[in-house]
């Protein structure tokens, strides 16, 4: 059977043709479910064992007793405080670049640097962030570890997510849309701000929410910019340090010795309930905006 | 924008949610103490945060990890108010603090015994500090030549920035002597935390580890140790440790930048006291000061 090949496929009858085809189709939809499992598998498993230690103490009350009993209030506003606070400053700027690229600057070296510069941005690993979060915004400016340097981090580190979702909905408008507004004797800003980014309002916010789901559930970046291992009281100042869900799960898992299991599967039901709610917010809208888009 | 209110709300839900809980709420201009270093003092620290909080509404304490190496060079870098360390300061972290005007001040906190620890299938029950030695530094490299099983010898330590690495390294292998250049075997493995070398003994019967008492769960094996061949053999404990016998014992520092004034001063001199050393022995580390019924017998 070593005769060349190629002949061979000419001959293959359409039967044989056919369960091949078959066949790939059935190993494309294999690996399709592939990636679908693992996620359901975790989910699963983390819903089941973190399920029992939900309880209204859980969720409003302090660590007790070596972080051991109580709840994970502290953890839970300081991630809600942070995301917020990324917010805050990543959206602004995120957007407001992605409409100078998307809107305003021809395609020069000057824009292909910039572009380089947030691929780039978004190719290094969050633990550089956290060491470069330390370095300027902890010791140089003097935030101290805090909610305002720990927010400040991540909203650089979620800058390119936001940029890149937020350019590419700002380019989906459809060209005559803006064309239509430059006739009526709209300026550009007027285009932009009247016609243009109504229309990618769901486009952007999408990106928005993804890219604060990631800075939710970061730990390295806060590691050294603004997490405290054990701070029971809630934040009064941005210039606080907190307690934050993802480093709390990794030092009850981790540092605490005879941590029960309850809490750490709890914790992390919290975190992942988090993170998909932002995820969930983020597909209803996208899914409205579909139904509603006007082209 | 319909989109947007949706968002909206569910923020708003969402930050509802996060009322905080009666016991949680702190009054306006409370006194904020920012303490962080040592990984094995952290949760001896966590529970002093915790009780003095109770004690004290108005400080709110921030309590953090990371090596005794990070809480140091905090201070040094002015970001805590006192930075715990599990050895002492070396004189190049005093210079470069004091090149940046801080005086650190040093407190001794509690003390500590480093067990070295195995697999309880192990039969391998007391070992003496030379041997340990060996073991470390790579000149034994079977179980077989200390009394064991013959099997492979798995290293455990912490990593560099551990100043459990650092006394061990001093005490355990160089033996005390600081003109020795003895290092670990480049084979051990460096684990990032007190309860990874827990985790890790507990499944691999080949392994050798050592941690603070504090965080030797009762299933694992602890070894007795001598300081020369032919004994004694001794456990660490409370007792072995404040009488000097058992060899690998250190005491456990909090430093500041300068004496300490206002709510600084207060915790640590609450720590010192007799009310808060009680749960040093509760965590599995040994006081400083006099026990509790001390003060009723010698008065």
């Amino acid at each position: 059977m070593t005769s060349t090949g190629e002949p061979r496929q000419y001959r293959a009858s359409a039967g044989s043709r056919l369960l091949a085809q078959r066949f790939g189709f059935a190993v494309l939809a294999l690996m399709a479910l592939a990636t679908v499992v693992p996620i359901v598998l975790v989910v699963a498993h983390i819903v089941l064992q973190g399920a029992p230690a939900i309880s209204w103490e859980f969720l409003s009350g302090v660590p007790r007793e070596g972080m051991r009993q109580g709840g994970i209030l502290p953890a839970i506003v300081g991630t809600f405080y942070l995301t917020l606070g990324t917010a805050v400053f990543s959206v602004p700027l995120g957007v407001a670049a992605a409409i100078y690229l998307a809107e305003y600057a021809r395609e020069t070296a000057w824009t292909r640097l910039i572009r380089v510069a947030i691929i780039n941005l978004a190719g290094i690993p969050s633990v550089v962030y956290g060491l470069f979060g330390l370095g300027l915004f902890v010791l140089f400016l003097r935030f101290g570890t805090s909610i305002l340097a720990a927010s400040l981090t991540l909203s650089i580190m979620t800058l390119p997510v936001i940029i890149s979702a937020s350019e590419e909905a700002l380019r989906a408008v459809p060209q005559a849309f803006r064309t239509v507004s430059v006739s009526l004797g709209g300026t550009r800003w007027q285009t932009i701000r009247r016609i243009v980014l109504p229309q990618a309002v769901p486009g952007i916010l999408t990106g928005v929410i993804l890219g604060l789901e990631r800075a939710a559930g970061e730990t390295a970046p806060i590691l050294f910019t603004g997490a405290a291992f054990f701070l029971p009281r809630l934040p009064n100042s941005p210039l606080d340090a907190t307690m934050a869900l993802p480093y709390h799960l990794f030092v009850i898992s981790t540092q605490v010795p005879e941590m029960p299991l309850r809490i750490q599967y709890g914790t992390a039901l919290v975190l992942i309930a988090f993170v998909l709610g932002m995820n969930l917010i983020a597909t209803v809208i996208r899914s409205r905006a579909r139904a509603r888009r006007q082209w | 924008m319909r989109s947007t209110r949706v968002l909206l709300i569910a923020m708003t839900i969402l930050a509802a949610g996060c009322r905080p809980a009666s016991n949680a709420a702190t009054p306006a201009g409370a006194d904020y103490i920012e303490n962080r270093g040592s990984d094995t003092i952290v949760n001896l620290a966590l529970a002093w945060a915790e009780r003095y909080q109770e004690l004290h509404p108005e400080v709110r304490i921030s309590v953090s990890g990371g090596g005794s190496g990070v809480g140091i060079t905090a201070l040094i870098n002015g970001t805590v108010d006192i930075a715990n360390a599990s050895r002492q300061i070396k004189p190049e972290e005093i210079q470069e603090a004091e090149a940046r005007g801080i005086q650190p001040v040093e407190f001794i906190i509690a003390r500590d015994a480093i067990a070295v620890i195995v697999h309880p299938d192990n039969p391998v029950s007391q070992l003496t500090l030379q041997q340990i030695s060996d073991i470390y530094s790579g000149r034994i490299n079977n179980w077989r030549e200390v009394g064991g099983e013959n099997r492979p010898i798995v290293r455990l330590s912490r990593e560099t920035n551990s100043g459990t690495h650092v006394y061990f390294l001093e005490k355990v292998l160089r033996l005390g002597d600081s003109d020795s250049d003895t290092l670990f075997s480049t084979d051990t493995l460096l684990l990032p935390s007190s309860e990874g070398i827990v985790y890790e003994v507990r499944q691999n019967p080949n392994a050798i580890g050592y941690d603070g008492l504090g965080y030797v769960p009762p299933d694992l094996k602890v070894i007795a140790v001598a300081r020369q061949a032919g004994g004694p053999f001794l456990l660490p404990s409370v007792e072995t440790v404040n009488d000097d016998s058992y060899p690998v014992a250190r005491d456990l520092y909090m430093y500041t930048a300068g004496q300490p004034s206002g709510a600084v001063a207060d915790y640590l001199g609450w720590i010192l006291s007799s009310e808060a050393q009680p749960i040093v022995a509760d965590l599995g580390f040994v006081p400083v000061t006099a026990a509790p019924q001390a003060p009723t017998q010698g008065g």
